[in-house]
């Protein structure tokens, strides 16, 4: 069995997808089937953003790696020389 | 009908302290469960005197039991296999690691797994099941999922540990595989269960505990990460 502290760390991370999961459904596939001026839609903001924000986390995820890689290839390099 | 006999490859390197007691311990589930067996041991030179130590348990074990391959220097695991399996007598060989990370009474569970489904590689699974890895602190039980995760979702190896290293391989199989794979370390392990898939070998699991050192580091740095990428990449390409 994990310890307590890694367990309750898992159990967040758990629960922050499953709301970010539960949240991204309800934006995109739920919503447009909702009556406008439903106070439901105040929830959400526009649709647009639906879009932007994972796309935005998508090229800074990968911009991420790519600096991480070329961090420690380079380190290397100049442990090497 | 011939009986089987398993021939057990033990790289070591600077294990003065753990050596007898992996000894005793395959000594003892093997014998318990009447099992025909030899341990190989590979010493790469080390300098806290290992190989004295092996030569003492050769001593007392019997030369038939213990076979002592040793090189001058560190030269890797996969060379490590190679020059141990060239004098094996088994028909089976079982990799594991010296340094009580793995436990010879899982041993006999890998054999039964062979026996009752006849498999051609039978391999201890950290990630399903009763497996589990003992030791490991938060970040490196993350860094180990994410790494499975991606190893799961680009290579569908059909096994859910891909970089154990305490695996049952018969003879041959074995053979064919080291003479395949190119890569280097860890990669090298993962690259046996690729390719035994490409060449459509069974493959079976068996839930182990894994035991991290509980003394000494073992540094997962930022190097390790990338050269798993690139890797994990190379095997993409190419199978």
């Amino acid at each position: 069995m994990a310890t307590g502290h890694d367990q309750s760390v898992g159990w967040g991370m758990v629960s922050f997808s499953s709301f970010l999961f539960i949240y991204y459904t309800v934006w995109v596939i739920v919503l447009p089937f909702v009556e406008p001026g439903v106070f439901v839609h105040n929830l959400f903001p526009p649709r647009i953003y639906a879009i932007a924000g994972p796309l935005l986390a998508g090229v800074l995820g990968l911009a991420f790696i790519g600096v991480f890689v070329c961090y420690v290839t380079l380190k290397s390099k100049k442990k090497k020389s | 009908m011939a009986r089987n006999k398993y021939s057990v490859l033990l790289p070591t390197y600077n294990e003065r302290e753990n050596l007898p007691f992996i000894i005793w311990l395959l000594v003892k589930h093997f014998s318990e469960s009447g099992i025909d067996y030899e341990v190989i041991i590979i010493d790469d030179g080390s300098p806290d005197g290992t190989l004295q130590v092996a030569e003492e348990l050769q001593r007392i074990y019997g030369k038939d039991k213990i076979v002592l391959r040793p090189r001058g220097q560190k030269l890797g695991l996969g060379t490590a296999y190679v020059h141990g399996i060239k004098h094996a007598t088994g028909n089976f060989i079982i990799i594991m690691d010296a340094d009580m990370s793995h436990h010879p009474k899982f041993i006999p569970e890998l054999i039964k797994k062979q026996e009752t489904e006849n498999l051609d590689i039978v391999t201890g699974t950290r990630y399903s099941g009763d497996g589990g890895v003992f030791g490991w602190d938060l970040k490196r039980k993350c860094i180990s999922r994410v790494a499975n995760f991606i190893t799961q979702m680009l290579l569908r190896p059909g096994v859910s540990d891909l970089t154990g290293s305490f695996r049952l391989y018969r003879k041959e199989v074995l053979q064919k595989l080291i003479d395949a794979c190119v890569s280097k370390g860890y990669v090298f392990q993962m690259e046996m269960i690729v390719r035994a898939r490409q060449f459509n070998y069974t493959i079976g699991e068996v839930p182990i505990s894994f035991v991290d050192r509980v003394y000494g580091e073992s540094k997962l740095g930022g190097q390790e990460i990338v050269d798993f990428l690139k890797g994990i990449l190379y095997l993409f390409a190419t199978t």
